[in-house]
């Protein structure tokens, strides 16, 4: 009989807190976060047309990161608190 | 100073050690090989050797504000076969790695499959017995491949970076096992890359690169320089061509029997990477060439360097006596992740309390 220490990751997290959804997006300005891979482009004008046309949004605000490696820049995170709701989490 | 040595982790009873492999198997605790029981034991005397509280803060992963403390990077070395001595290179590594240059969660996220490649330097490679000669790149000695093998497991058992879950590696390479150089300093009149980087000839230090596969080439048929670095220039190009276009921190490895020619033409390191950024080149147009010309678009003649400036081309001395061959080791993604050389700040000729 023998003991060992456990390697992996102990402390404990805090839950992660979701923001309220809104009931709908009408009116609500809604920011787009790139990663900055080329095929975002595409994809995020057809998501920003929907939006605005299908959805009714008052505005759509596109940004993209400086490093799509990387946490979003601190002004993107800065800006996002005056909007209603946003997409991010694209991958390649 | 006495340290308290109060060790907080979950602890658990294995009645043989076979027992406990399975169980570090089954809860992914390795890397697929066996891996050494971490008693409280072991743990503590690496915490001790290196003068270490259990709690002492290595860093602190950004993107998820993960903590790494001694204790926990401690356990990972043992059980990755680390000796105390090696413990304060695995430190000084995972302290590089999570600087804000080296952007660890994009290397170790990335579909790109690089690995984290540890190039050591000063005198703490004579101590741990690391050789910078046979094997290299490859299974040198037990530091280098214990401190490499260490490294990953620390990012696979605190950060989760394992195959599917935070690392989305389409291939990786077998540098994620353990990667990690000791440069032959003893064997060169060139200055160390860590005494080039950090101006100290004396220190220990560790140099960490998010890098893909060693792509070796071999050049026996001249001895001079140009023509030499031309065949490590061509492998550079290939790459840039073949995988990733971007600029960044490019390794080149000359071992002895290529490094002769360039010690008797009186080249240092500063004349090759002034070389390689001149010539390792590449137009647009050239990715019609390899199957890309679909991308080479409206700008055929634009020219990409892969080297930001020459700074970024680390040189290492190493490898067997014999072989003309060379190695480039290209970044994981351009200048995604910045190479970080890190001084070994650990007391390693302390005397232990």
């Amino acid at each position: 009989m023998f003991e060992v220490l456990d390697p992996t990751y102990s402390e404990a997290s805090e839950p992660l807190q979701l923001v309220n959804r809104p009931d709908g997006l009408g009116g609500l300005t809604v920011g787009i976060v790139s990663n900055g891979k080329q095929g975002t482009a595409t994809f995020f004008d057809a998501l920003e047309s929907e939006l605005r046309t299908t959805f009714g949004v008052a505005d759509v605000v596109r940004v993209t990161k400086g490093n799509y490696s990387a946490p979003a820049d601190p002004d993107i995170m800065h800006s996002a608190q005056h909007w209603h709701a946003l997409i991010a989490g694209i991958g390649d | 100073m006495a340290l308290s040595l109060d060790l907080r982790s979950r602890r658990l009873d294995f009645d043989d050690v076979a027992a406990f492999q399975e169980f570090a198997h089954a809860n992914n605790w390795s890397d697929g090989l066996p891996v050494v029981p971490p008693t409280a034991e072991a743990v503590a005397a690496c915490l001790t050797w290196s003068l270490m509280e259990p709690d002492h803060l290595i860093g602190v992963e950004p993107v998820r504000q993960r903590a790494l403390t001694a204790e926990k990077v401690a356990i990972n070395a043992v059980m990755a076969g680390c000796l105390p001595q090696h413990f304060p290179v695995v430190v000084t590594a995972l302290t590089a790695m999570l600087s804000e240059p080296f952007n660890l969660h994009g290397p170790t996220a990335s579909t790109g499959g690089c690995g984290v490649l540890l190039i050591v330097n000063g005198p703490i490679r004579n101590e741990l017995g690391m050789s910078g000669t046979f094997n290299a790149l490859g299974p040198s000695d037990r530091a280098s491949t214990s401190i490499g093998r260490a490294v990953r497991l620390v990012l696979g058992n605190l950060l989760e970076v394992r195959p599917g879950e935070i690392d989305r590696s389409t291939f990786g390479h077998p540098g994620k096992i353990s990667y990690c150089i000791a440069e032959d300093e003893e064997n060169t009149p060139w200055l160390s890359v860590a005494a080039e980087r950090l101006g100290d000839p004396y220190v220990s230090a560790v140099t960490a690169v998010a890098s893909m596969a060693p792509r070796q080439l071999m050049n026996e048929w001249t001895t001079e320089p140009t023509e030499i670095l031309d065949t490590f220039v061509a492998e550079i190009k290939a790459n840039m061509t073949h995988y990733s276009i971007w600029s960044g921190n490019y390794a080149i490895v000359i071992p002895p029997q290529l490094r002769q020619h360039f010690d008797a033409a009186g080249w240092t390191k500063a004349d090759i990477r002034a070389y390689v950024f001149e010539k390792a080149r590449v137009r647009r147009d050239e990715w019609a060439a390899c199957g890309k010309a679909a991308i080479v678009g409206d700008q055929p003649d634009r020219e990409y360097l892969a080297l930001p400036d020459p700074d970024h081309l680390l040189v290492i001395a190493a490898g067997g006596p014999a072989g003309g061959f060379g190695a480039v080791i290209p970044p994981w993604l351009g200048t995604r992740s910045h190479a970080v050389t890190t001084a070994i700040g650990a007391c390693v000729d302390c005397e232990v309390p």
